[in-house]
């Protein structure tokens, strides 16, 4: 299970290395990352998932001290979702080599899709919490990248914008569900949670609601749903795996495991399932009326998700049976139908519902894979969406007569959207045109194998779940102990007598036929219904109102002179410094031992830095500053630390090079306005800030804990080797530390970097003026007898 | 702040002020020709001697960086010749790979190891992996430094930022 979550990053590395030889053929290479997935077929066909049986389970110690493990546990419905995943994924993979422009940028595609790909394994599979909280958040981040792929497209920026925000709010939800529950369970292992300690905890309800947000936001349920049709900017491929089988199920893998914890409450189900419904409702609603058949699906995705939702929600036996088998039908059905709209697209040049029309003629083999699929979205037999879908009513007939109205009403809608999306086949053919009324493609004509063949092994998974059901109930018993419904005594068939859930279809399917054949009026009824707000603008106001309010605190804040801001920084550090000193007041120790020696330099520092408030010169300032610099350097030698010497010697060199750099920018040094009033705050601020230094200090001479100086003293040549004590703590004992800092250097010389180039960027380009670096660049001179600038003419005042 | 502007005098080139770079200035260069060569060699040796004695990677880097800013100044050229800035993932690869290689190994992440070799030249002569470890941080520091330090160098007077001053 390690192996299967980690290959996929690991070959996600090696993926962006070898795409620029290979090609389109990293897919291939892209897919064999899988492979340990799909192998988790193996213990979940075993006996490992019997009630009985003990789960397998994967430790790999990270950081034990925090309770941070990659644990890995396969319990049924972690193996099923594993495989899922294993599948959709390997089909994306094979379907994109064939899908994609062999122009696009595959360095980039498959290694997202891989990451992606381990994120969501992770996810699943992970058994600790912490662990589980950095997958989602991956899979946030991944799908950020995946849908702004096409990141010259300011629709593919906006829909990854917010698709990431709004999972990445649900995510900080997680984190604190996360810790709430490892608090109150006694445990950051998922399965090891002392469950009633959590049900009696005061932190229930508060890990409840976070743990909702989060699986909402991820799940697009209302009133989150908003990214999911947007995310739809991502090529197909992607949108296959992310959006129908994989991405937002998270949120409903999320319910599923977390309901045997809280499906206790009350409000779990109270909350989850009307949600659910009308997410179902909206969802469908929405989906009929869109014109582009990938928002279609987008839209039909919400709303199953809130089926799912619904019976995830229920928190019984029942329920989670039904879920469960159409988790699996929908994965199916709706990533076989979005590899039949990428076929669609591809070969026909448009999505748009009113431009198609006859295809069956042009493309038969797509046609039947889409009925299929259609089929199976619409709930009829013989089809594995009919069978789920009766499982559904008969949860939802137990549930109460509002909740089946809603139902029936969603799936309804629901046929209704999949006889449009079918639709687009019958008629007589019509070649799709542009605005301009010329064809889009001269030849339109059946697709390769490479795009027929996922589809076809999903379409043929869609009618195997249905006629032949005890498969789909063979894989939802897997499931069963992990899930809690192996005692749950129902079974799938296709023909399973007059029952309410049948009349309930029944009207479905009137409702269904008559929306199709009032569909004009339908229409024209959705667009007189039309809301005047919308999520999707209550979304834009916010984003709105926050970079207002960003940039005007921004203009109030940064705006100001250096000085001002020095104060201000001033000010609130000796605030929070004051505050800690009264808070816990310190026992000053004496002044340890110190060498002689340090007086001298001591007085060498002072007057340095009081040298430095009255020069009037710049040059002299900065030397007068190096004077502190450099006595700080004699301090450390004085005190026998020549390694501190030596690196704060090197740092105040750089230092005063920079800032001799630097100079020819920098007004005249006392061409700041001074008014007489700010000398008082200023004396102040400085006298605060100087005996609140000096007292945090000597606050600090005081040992809290035993120091751990002899250790490194001891160890260091035994351990390390390494005579220079230092230098063993910085690449040995504290190499980590070490490492992270060189991070943050190599971050800052990027964010340099990138500031210098944009700054070049908006102006017009001079002779000297490239992009790239050339070594041998010259040192650009002050242009002599050019327009000085108002800042030079100040300067030289 | 409002703006103070006063009449201009396109005719009159401005005199150098303090902080105006040196051009094709013979005693600097002069200078630079040998202290290159010296303060490179003692970077070198500090990142060497680093384990035993005050110096590593880090401080070496900075010299290193000093070095090569007075070499660019002096001589209007880069010593380097290659854009700085690619320094820093190599730099960061190879501290990173140190670290992995105990790792897959099975010892702690960045465990070091040493050893003693004695050679006829050289005498007996310890050797440690930190020291790669050390090289990275050294690569980061000079690329990072340097890429800084040729910004701020090529930044255009006339790039000021608007509103400032």
């Amino acid at each position: 299970m390690t192996l299967a979550v980690l290959l996929p990053f690991v070959m996600a590395a090696l993926c962006a290395w070898l795409a620029r030889p290979l090609g389109r053929r990293t897919g291939y290479l892209a897919a064999l990352a899988f492979v340990p997935a799909l192998l988790l077929a193996a213990p979940l066909a075993g006996s490992s998932v019997e009630p009985g049986g003990t789960a397998l389970s994967q430790n790999t110690p990270w950081v034990p001290e925090l309770g941070l493990n990659l644990v890995f546990r396969g319990d049924g419905f972690s193996l099923l979702f594993a495989v899922l995943i294993g599948v959709i994924g390997t089909l994306a993979s094979l379907y994109s080599v064939a899908y994609l422009s062999p122009r696009e940028r595959f360095g980039r595609f498959y290694p997202y899709l891989l990451l992606f790909g381990g994120s969501m394994l992770g996810l699943v599979l992970s058994d600790n919490l912490i662990a589980l909280f950095g997958f989602w958040e991956m899979t946030s981040v991944t799908s950020f990248l995946l849908i702004g792929l096409w990141h010259t497209r300011s629709e593919a920026r906006d829909g990854a914008v917010k698709a990431f925000l709004i999972s990445a709010l649900g995510g900080l939800g997680l984190l604190a569900a996360v810790a709430l529950l490892s608090m109150a369970g006694g445990s950051t292992l998922l399965s090891e949670l002392d469950l009633e300690a959590v049900r009696a905890s005061p932190l229930f309800v508060p890990a409840l609601l976070l743990t909702l947000l989060a699986a909402f936001t991820k799940s697009a349920q209302l009133p989150f749903h908003l990214w999911l049709p947007t995310a739809m900017e991502a090529p197909t491929p992607v949108s296959a795996f992310l959006h129908s089988a994989t991405m937002v199920k998270a949120g409903v893998v999320l319910v599923a495991k977390f309901g045997l914890i809280f499906g206790s409450s009350a409000l779990w189900a109270g909350i989850i399932v009307p949600l659910g419904l009308a997410t179902l409702f909206w969802g469908s609603w929405r989906a009929l009326k869109q014109t582009d058949l990938k928002a279609l699906l987008a839209y039909s995705t919400v709303s199953q998700l809130g089926l799912l939702m619904a019976l995830y929600g229920l928190a019984d036996a029942e329920g989670r049976f039904a879920a469960t088998t159409h988790l699996l039908n929908h994965a199916a059905f709706k990533a076989a139908l979005f590899f039949v709209v990428g076929i669609i697209d591809h070969e026909t040049g448009t999505r748009e519902v009113s431009q198609l029309s006859g295809l069956r003629r042009k493309l038969p083999i797509t046609f039947v894979l889409a009925g299929l699929a259609a089929l199976s979205m619409a709930g009829l037999p013989p089809l594995g969406g009919f069978i789920s879908k009766e499982l559904f009513y008969e949860a939802m007939l137990h549930a109460g007569p509002a909740f089946i109205a809603v139902a029936v009403l969603g799936s309804a809608l629901t046929l209704a959207y999949s006889a449009r999306l079918v639709a687009i086949f019958f008629g007589s053919y019509r070649a799709p045109v542009d605005d301009g009324g010329r064809s889009l493609k001269a030849d339109v004509h059946e697709a390769g194998p490479g795009l027929l063949l996922p589809p076809a092994l999903l379409a043929a998974g869609a009618l195997l779940f249905g006629v032949w059901p005890q498969s789909t109930e063979w894989l939802t018993r897997r499931v069963g102990a992990a899930l809690d419904f192996a005692g749950y005594g129902g079974h799938l068939y296709l023909w399973h007598g007059v029952t309410p859930a049948l009349i309930a279809t029944l009207i479905t399917w009137a409702l269904g036929a008559a929306l199709v054949w009032q569909s004009a009026r339908v229409y024209a009824l959705q667009l007189r219904l039309e809301l005047p707000i919308s999520s999707n603008g209550g979304y834009r106001a916010l984003l709105r109102g926050l970079g207002t309010f960003a940039s005007a605190l921004i203009t109030r804040t940064q705006g100001l002179a250096l000085p001002d801001q020095l104060r201000i920084t001033l000010a609130a550090a000796g605030l929070m410094g004051g505050y800690a000193v009264w808070r816990a007041p310190q026992v000053f120790q004496p002044f340890g031992t110190l060498p002689p020696s340090v007086l001298p330099i001591a007085v060498l520092l002072v007057a340095g830095a009081m040298g430095v408030l009255l020069s009037r010169n710049r040059l002299t300032a900065v030397i007068l500053t190096g004077l502190t610099g450099f006595g700080s350097a004699a301090a450390f030698l004085a005190m026998r630390a020549p390694d501190l010497a030596l690196t704060q010697l090197l740092i105040e060199a750089v230092t005063v090079i920079l800032f001799l750099l630097v100079f020819q920018y920098l007004p005249g040094i006392r061409d700041l306005p001074r008014r007489r009033s700010r000398y008082a705050v200023d004396v102040v601020l400085a006298g605060a800030s100087g005996v609140g230094a000096t007292l945090l200090i000597l606050a600090s001479l005081r040992f809290l804990a035993p120091p751990i100086s002899p250790y490194y003293l001891e160890n260091a040549y035994k351990g390390g080797g390494g005579k220079n004590v230092v230098n063993v703590i910085l690449v040995d004992f504290r190499g980590f530390d070490t490492l992270g800092e060189i991070v943050v250097v190599a971050v800052v010389a990027l964010a340099v970097g990138s500031l210098v180039r944009l700054g070049r960027r908006g102006r017009a380009p001079t002779e000297t003026d490239t992009d790239r670096q050339s070594p041998n660049r010259t040192i650009p001179v002050r242009p002599i007898n050019n327009q000085p600038s108002p800042t030079d003419q100040e300067v030289r005042r | 702040m409002p703006k103070r502007s006063r009449p201009t005098h396109p005719s009159r080139p401005a005199p150098p002020r303090p902080g105006d770079l040196l051009l094709h200035d013979p005693i600097l260069r002069t200078i630079s020709r040998a202290a290159f060569a010296l303060v490179m060699l003692f970077a070198l040796l500090l990142l060497w001697r680093g384990h035993n004695a005050p110096g590593g990677g880090f401080i070496a880097g900075l010299m290193t960086v000093c070095a090569l800013i007075l070499h660019r100044i002096a001589n209007n050229q880069s010593a380097l010749r290659l854009n700085p800035a690619k320094l820093v993932p190599w730099g960061l690869a190879l501290s990173l790979t140190t670290g992995l290689v105990p790792y897959l190994l099975g010892l702690p992440f960045l465990k070091s190891d040493y050893g003693y070799v004695t050679t006829a030249l050289t005498g007996e002569f310890e050797w440690a992996t930190a020291l790669f470890f050390d090289l990275g941080v050294y690569l980061v520091v000079v690329g990072a430094g340097l890429s800084l330090a040729y910004a701020l160098i090529d930044v255009q007077p006339n790039e000021r930022v608007e509103g400032d001053g």
